[in-house]
């Protein structure tokens, strides 16, 4: 604290120097000791000699700097004062008034105090980057360039482009290919039947590496089915239709829905209650009563019972066969065995005389089974038109497309498009055979749905 | 005895066949992919014969594959980049769920892709084979172009689907092959003929679509993602065979005309826009004029006669006319027609077209053009019209495609009840009933004029003389027989006069001159070949012979029926229309 003071007391006794704070704190410090150290070595030296005066009088000279601009002793009068001569500005403000009126009536904006806090309040600039203005090794830089300047001109390239020139330039559009999706919108065609296979490597190498592309079996190129790809609609479709064939198809849609409703009554009627099967007053007052009633005629059916049983338990016991029962049967075994050969020897012989009707009977046989093999080849053609079996669903044609009398427009304008060309494209698909019927997964939930009642709600009731 | 028992399963078609799910697992794939890949190669479900002994002696229904074919499956290399993917999204979903932004990056930037390139090769080894398997591509396409944008499907999809039709609506329209054209319920159907081969295909109506839910839309896009790189391949080579540039570039004259309008679209996709508005010619690679038509060759075949040969000439004439329909007429189209299809259609036979400019990009010329001759309008009345050109509806442009010829106007004038539109797809064989409407196309294109007024009328005479022919040349068959008949009693009286030994009744008289008609002759003596022949005929072929004459018969009296029905209907219609304006008088 005492040297604090002495130092202050030596800086405000230098010429021109204005103690901002007027302290008068000059006496009683002479009370303190003076210490002996030895000052011969810079180390102690910067530890015992005493810089705080010094360290003040510049903060104060810095203070002075921020605050005003630089020292008040080298401040003219004018600067630092001004004459007092009450309120002339009063003439001023009124003047100012009227624009500021306009803007806002009652307050005069003024910037926030915040904002006034945070300002940059130091009048001393701040100080220069010196780095910001000054290259680094720019002589170094400079001279350089000089020199590359100089080999450009000569015409020789430094050994560093020249690397760079012999590298091969990275092939960016090689990747671009790679990522390019099947659906982008300017993708590139080129003629795929006019160019002949490339492969000339080796095929066996090929074929190890999985790169060579088995040839497809002819069997596959076939169509599953005969139907054309597009099938047009019957004449009565039109937009305009001619009178006969729209009826002849309104008819055609009609004879449909008749038969989806035939299918749907005949469900209905089988599963209807049958009448007969409800309970009447009767059985149900038979069935409360059953058991309890006895009836007379069950003795009689004990007593039946009891007889069956004894017929059941007897067994014959055939007799043994005699010796000459046996031999006869034999004889007539035998006797009945020439019989049917001899039968059968003369039926062959008869045959000779009979072969015109054989060969007739032959033919007919002949002809039925070509007849037979005819219809079913007839069978498998229509079958090849047929939707198959593909799944677990059948396939299920689609409803007609039919506008009634009433709903045909008259004219293109007012034409209403009738089902779907997506659902008939689909349909075609399948009943083309090129994909199964199938049916939209249904959502299968697999926790169990909780009902709580809200706390909210159940305050209510 | 001995030997090991055989075991049941182990032999014959239950090895044939594989199920689905063994399949899938013998490729190590999840439903959906493995679903796709078999979409892509082109390998379908098959229906075994013997359901049980393929099935291990159960009648469950199963899809089953044949096993050879899934075999061939594992062959395929876009089975490993579905692992690929299977992975790729693993590796993703687990970036994502510990935020590594960068990991995802990278992940995406390396996402396995697949070409479809040699499936295509592989599928459709050469041209023709891709060309017959284009009209479902072709629908798939159409059906996908017109969807709108909401995420059903990936965008992207889309825009390639609507780039391949234009380009091949635009390839259509440079070939000139397109051939008719069905406006239905349903969409509208066209065919085309190209390189001989009959390409049909539909075009839905726009703005028509309910997304049914019932359709996969997975498989459908797996379908189409096929089908693009299909129809791709062969617009391409399309393009050349016509020495067309491909990407299609307009042609360099039509473009500076086409002035830029800034704000129709985008300009990433306005030429897309004026590529579609199909109203320019396409640029060719050797730009020459057009080639003078090649005389066709005549190459007799000894099997053909020279008949079938004037047939086809005459068939090739008619084609040939058909493609230069609207060359020479201007049509200029009212905002409330379909566009699209009727520029299509006017192009593609070599008309000039153009809109209002509010209605698309690409109109050439303006309402008020004087020199258009046609103006195709979809409403009651048109509040301007000019003289000098005809104010018709759209039907006109359909039906005329599919008569081959220009009909008469005076039909499909403004207000005017159309006629119906008949189906270009139904061919009728002899004796089948023909609507009288097409009896009078017919007769339009085999050159008789109708009078100009009372047009219904002269359809209905036509059409009863029709019939009356048909009738005539039975009476004929009849009369001819008939005369036959008096002959031979004639001749048997005279042999049986002869016989019983009395003389005959000898006459001079003076001779006539007969007067040999040729054409008579001929076809008397055509007849007499026939009835001879039919005299020669065994008693097989003659049942059938009798049978098919039996069902002729049969098929024309239900025509006649069909027909004496449809006049009662309409007279029943006209004296209904006749009593309506009485009373209104």
């Amino acid at each position: 604290m005492a040297s604090a003071r002495r130092l202050k007391r030596v800086a405000a006794s230098q010429p021109g120097f204005i103690n901002l704070k007027s302290a008068s704190d000059s006496a009683g410090s002479a009370s303190s000791r003076r210490k002996r150290v030895n000052k011969n070595k810079k180390k102690s030296w910067n530890k015992h000699s005493d810089i705080n005066d010094i360290d003040d009088f510049l903060e104060d000279v810095r203070h002075q700097e921020r605050t005003t601009g630089g020292l008040l002793s080298e401040k003219s009068d004018d600067s630092l004062f001004f004459l007092d001569i009450g309120q002339p500005k009063k003439a001023e403000q009124k003047e100012e008034e009227p624009v500021e009126g306009k803007k806002r009536k009652g307050k005069v904006s003024r910037p926030l105090r915040i904002d006034l806090i945070l300002q940059h309040d130091s009048l001393v600039q701040p100080p220069k980057d010196v780095l910001a203005y000054q290259q680094p090794n720019a002589k170094k830089l400079r001279r350089i360039a000089q020199k590359a300047e100089q080999l450009a001109a000569k015409g020789v390239v430094p050994r560093r482009q020249k690397q760079l020139l012999n590298r091969r330039p990275v092939d960016r559009t090689v990747k671009k290919a790679v990522t390019e999706a099947n659906n982008n919108p300017d993708r590139e065609y080129y003629d795929i039947w006019g160019q002949e296979s490339k492969n000339t490597a080796d095929p066996w190498y090929l074929q190890q590496t999985g790169k060579k592309l088995v040839k497809r079996p002819e069997k596959l190129n076939e169509k599953p089915s005969v139907l054309p790809a597009v099938e047009v609609i019957a004449p009565g479709g039109s937009y305009n239709p001619d009178f006969f064939s729209h009826q002849a198809l309104l008819q055609e849609a009609h004879d449909i829905e008749v038969k989806k409703q035939k299918e749907e009554d005949k469900i209905a009627r089988q599963l209807a209650v049958n009448r007969a099967d409800t309970a009447t007053e009767e059985t149900v007052f038979n069935e409360q009563v059953e058991g309890l009633v006895e009836e007379e005629n069950e003795e009689e059916v004990a007593l039946d019972e009891e007889e069956e049983d004894g017929a059941v338990g007897a067994i014959v016991l055939a007799d043994k066969k005699t010796e000459k029962k046996r031999k006869r049967e034999k004889a007539e075994k035998i006797k009945e065995q020439q019989r049917l050969a001899d039968r059968r020897q003369t039926d062959q012989r008869q045959q000779l005389f009979q072969l015109r009707s054989i060969k007739a009977s032959i033919k007919q046989q002949a002809q039925k089974t070509q007849a037979k093999q005819i219809k079913r080849k007839a069978k498998q053609e229509a079958q090849k038109a047929q939707p198959r079996r593909l799944g677990k669903l059948k396939f299920q044609p689609q409803d007609m497309e039919v506008q009634l009398s009433d709903e045909l427009a008259g004219s293109l304008r007012r034409l209403k498009p009738e089902g779907s060309v997506l659902k008939d494209r689909f349909k075609s698909l399948q009943k083309r055979n090129l994909i199964e019927p199938r049916e939209r997964a249904k959502f299968k939930r697999r926790l169990k749905l909780k009902y709580v009642e809200k706390r909210a709600f159940r305050e209510i009731t | 005895m001995g030997g090991l028992q055989k075991k049941k399963f182990e032999r014959g078609s239950a090895t044939n066949y594989i199920t689905r799910n063994k399949a899938r697992k013998k490729l190590q794939l999840s439903l959906p992919d493995f679903r796709r890949l078999c979409i892509l190669k082109g390998i379908y479900p098959h229906e075994p014969k013997h359901k049980k002994k393929v099935n291990k002696g159960s009648t469950a229904a199963r899809t089953f594959y044949l096993l050879k074919d899934i075999r061939f499956l594992l062959h395929e290399p876009i089975v490993g980049k579905f692992r690929d993917y299977k992975v790729f999204v693993r590796k993703l979903k687990r970036a994502y769920g510990k935020t590594e932004w960068s990991a995802v990056e990278r992940l995406k930037e390396n996402k396995p892709t697949y070409k479809l390139d040699h499936i295509i090769k592989e599928r459709f080894p050469s041209f023709i084979d891709a060309l017959r398997d284009i009209d479902d591509a072709l629908c798939m396409a159409f059906l996908f172009s017109t969807f709108a944008r909401t995420g059903k499907c990936h965008v992207q999809t889309i825009q390639l689907c609507r780039r391949l039709t234009v380009e091949w609506m635009n390839y259509v329209i440079a070939s000139r092959s397109l051939r008719k054209v069905f406006i239905s319920i349903k969409g509208i159907y066209y065919q085309a003929e190209v390189m001989g081969q009959l390409i049909t295909w539909l075009v839905p109506y726009q703005f028509s679509h309910d997304h049914p839910t019932d359709v996969d839309y997975r498989v459908m896009a797996t379908f189409t993602e096929f089908y693009t790189t299909l129809l791709g391949f062969v617009n391409f080579r399309l393009y050349h065979s016509l020495n067309l540039v491909y990407p299609p570039k307009l042609d360099s004259k039509t473009e500076s005309e086409l002035k830029d309008e800034d704000d129709y679209a985008m300009n990433s996709e306005s030429y897309l826009e004026k590529l579609s508005a199909l109203s320019a010619s396409l640029a060719r690679v050797v730009s020459t004029a057009e080639e003078e038509e090649a005389q066709l060759d005549q190459f007799p075949v000894e099997g053909e006669d020279i008949e079938t040969m004037e047939a086809r000439e005459k068939e090739e004439k008619q084609q040939e006319a058909q493609k230069k329909l609207f060359e020479g007429l201007k049509f200029f189209l009212n905002r409330e027609v379909p566009r699209e299809s009727l520029a299509f259609l006017i192009r593609c036979f070599g008309g000039e077209v153009s809109w209002d400019k509010s209605v698309c990009i690409g109109s050439t010329y303006d309402v008020t053009d004087e020199t258009i001759t046609h103006h195709i309008v979809d409403r009651p009345n048109v509040d301007k019209q000019y003289i000098n050109r005809y104010y018709i509806q759209p039907q006109w442009l359909y039906d005329c495609v599919n008569a081959k010829i220009l009909l008469p106007v005076e039909d499909y004038f403004l207000g005017v009840t159309l006629p119906p539109h008949l189906s270009p797809f139904v061919e009728e064989k002899d004796g089948d009933y023909v609507p009288p409407e097409k009896l009078k196309i017919m007769a339009l294109q085999r050159g008789e004029k109708p009078a100009q007024e009372d047009e219904e009328e002269e359809g209905e005479e036509e059409e009863e003389e029709e019939g009356e022919d048909e009738e005539e040349e039975e009476d004929d068959n009849e009369e001819e027989d008939e005369e036959e008949e008096a002959d031979e009693k004639n001749l048997k009286i005279m042999e049986e006069q002869r016989s019983q030994g009395k003389s005959l009744k000898v006459k001079v008289t003076p001779g006539k001159v007969k007067v040999e008609n040729a054409a008579r002759l001929e076809q008397e003596e055509k007849a007499e070949e026939k009835r001879l022949a039919i005299m020669m005929m065994k008693k097989k072929e003659k049942y059938l012979y009798d049978k098919i004459m039996f069902g002729k018969k049969r098929k024309i009296r239900e025509a006649n029926k069909l027909a004496a029905k449809r006049k009662a209907h309409d007279d029943a219609e006209k004296s209904d229309k006749k009593k309506k304006a009485k009373t209104r008088k």
